[in-house]
């Protein structure tokens, strides 16, 4: 099986901050992936360089085995590698319908006929067809997630990158996105990279861990060792020795 | 397009009105100045079309303009090319300038285009000193032969003119283009993570704005019979975001009203003799102080009952 996407050697450094630091690894079509680590990390940034927000200082991404070094963002989206932000970025002062109609618009997926039909479509996906006409300044947070998602699925894409999607939801919120992104994965057979500091719904939802600390990765593997690995525990709790130190 | 029966109406009644108009005054000087209205519209609305709707302000409008008004009398003077000339070779200057100033600053985040706009007419008004020889320095290009000899006819033209910026510009605006524009200004990041190539939409839009900038600043200077360095001025930049501002930003149609009525407001204002600018200044400070997002396109909402 060829990865759909193979990151080797990535590096990034702003000033003296290492926020990428010789990262590799490799997803397979139809994983679903997390990523595990503290603030800082390098979670956000290794996003950014995967996504062209901003440029690698060395290091190689391919996707499909075409090389994404160079491209800017939205040529990107349009070979099929999607993101949603950690922070929703909606379009203020349009609708529901016209902010994911913009992403129907995307070279990628614009010969197609009908561009409202199929946003229509995509927002009854996500359950936000009772809201299509709504101005996105006044949807509740949970719905702006909702559409965030919605936006990127309109570019149809191969590989899907969700960056902190549980964050700032409610509790009744939590479950129905849960279940969204599981049929995404089940129904569209969508590749997933997911960054999520809420334990509990990660572990639920990925096959694979890639745990990272101060731009490296530190583990990789399965949820249930994962957060047993020794390593992990001291990036998020510190070190034995010091915690002892400081008693 | 689906435009409510109410603004059709509205829109056709601006229009009978502003036809019917010479038939009711005999003052050539009042048609004078009603012919400027219009070409005020075109430049307001063509701001709004590349400004208004993504968000990224063009402190050099003036620069087509001049751009245009320059090429025209510059080609009718020298030259003596038939006037008509004029309207698609200064669209087409204006088109250039576009394009030399927005491929290098609209690909950069930040305040690099309304500087680069801003300092590209002052080049501009600078050069029409430095190379006098070809532009008349201070003095400029007079004694242009006319487009249309009559008055009456030139102010039906220019209405005609204004009328077609305008329904171009908001087809435009309401399509899927309008919407991308909408969408840039909203957020550019978020734009691109949809898959936009948002250069390539902000530089095409400057450069549509230019090219109708640029048939307007054709139209003064044939309204004039002359140019001078003023067609580039800041002053002229800075009165078509007033007007646009007080039209109500990104709407298309609302700048155009704002043009027509703050070209008018010093004719209106003619009573109040010396005190006129004063006054003119004072009524200004209070619209954008108690109608920020503008007043035409806010009040022809309301009357027609939409949201946009």
């Amino acid at each position: 099986m060829t990865a759909l996407l193979a990151v080797e050697h990535l590096s990034k450094h702003f000033g003296g901050l290492t926020a990428a630091k010789d990262v590799s690894f490799e997803l397979q079509p139809g994983e679903i992936t997390g990523i595990l680590g503290p603030n800082g990390a390098g979670k956000t940034t290794l996003f950014n360089l995967l996504t062209g927000f901003i440029s690698a200082d060395g290091g190689v991404v391919e996707f499909e085995g075409h090389s994404l070094v160079g491209l800017g963002p939205h040529r990107i989206v349009n070979l099929g590698l999607a993101r949603t932000f950690q922070l929703c970025r909606p379009f203020l002062g349009m609708t529901v319908l016209e902010n994911v109609t913009v992403a129907c618009l995307a070279p990628r997926v614009r010969e197609e006929r009908g561009t409202e039909l199929r946003a229509r479509r995509i927002l009854d996906q996500v359950g936000l067809s009772a809201k299509t006409e709504i101005l996105v300044d006044v949807l509740p947070y949970g719905d702006l997630r909702r559409l965030e998602i919605a936006r990127a699925l309109a570019t149809k894409p191969k590989l899907l990158l969700l960056d902190e999607p549980f964050a700032g939801l409610g509790v009744g919120e939590i479950e129905p996105l849960l279940a969204l992104i599981r049929k995404l994965h089940a129904e569209e057979g969508l590749t997933i990279l997911i960054i999520e500091h809420k334990l509990r719904e990660l572990m639920q939802l990925v096959t694979r861990v890639i745990a990272m600390d101060f731009g490296e990765i530190i583990a990789v593997g399965a949820p249930r060792e994962i957060v047993r690995d020794p390593r992990v525990v001291e990036a998020y709790i510190g070190h034995s020795e010091s915690v002892h130190g400081v008693a | 397009m689906n435009i409510p029966n109410k603004a059709r109406i509205g829109g056709l009644a601006a229009l009978a009105f502003f036809a019917l108009v010479p038939l009711v005054t005999q003052s050539d000087y009042f048609i004078g100045v009603l012919t400027v209205c219009f070409i005020y519209g075109i430049w307001a609305t063509s701001w709004d079309f590349m400004s208004g709707l993504t968000g990224r302000e063009n402190f050099g409008h003036a620069l087509f303009i001049g751009a245009g008004a320059y090429t025209a009398a510059f080609l009718g003077s020298r030259f003596n090319v038939n006037p008509w000339w004029g309207l698609p070779t200064g669209a087409f200057a204006a088109v250039v300038c576009g394009v030399i100033v927005g491929v290098p600053t609209l690909r950069l985040k930040g305040p690099y285009f309304a500087l680069a706009t801003f300092a590209a007419a002052a080049i501009a008004q600078r050069s029409t000193r430095i190379f006098w020889e070809y532009t008349g320095g201070e003095e400029g290009i007079p004694g242009l032969s006319p487009l249309i000899g009559s008055h009456l006819a030139y102010y039906y033209f220019c209405l005609g003119a204004l009328v077609v910026t305008t329904i171009v510009l908001l087809v435009l605006a309401r399509s899927s283009w309008g919407i991308l524009l909408r969408a840039i200004r909203g957020d550019e990041a978020a734009c691109q993570a949809a898959g936009i190539n948002i250069a390539f939409y902000k530089i095409v839009s400057l450069v549509i704005s230019a090219a109708f900038a640029g048939v307007g600043g054709v139209l003064y200077a044939d309204y004039q019979l002359a140019v001078t360095p003023d067609v580039f001025s800041v002053v002229l930049s800075i009165t078509i975001m007033i007007m646009v501002y007080v039209g109500g930003m990104g709407t298309i149609y609302g700048p155009v009203g704002g043009a027509i009525l703050l070209a008018l407001l010093p004719e209106m204002l003619r009573a109040f003799g010396e005190y006129r600018l004063w006054v003119y200044s004072l009524v200004l400070i209070f619209i954008l102080f108690f109608a920020p997002g503008g007043l035409i396109a806010p009040i022809c909402r309301r009357i027609v009952g939409v949201r946009r």
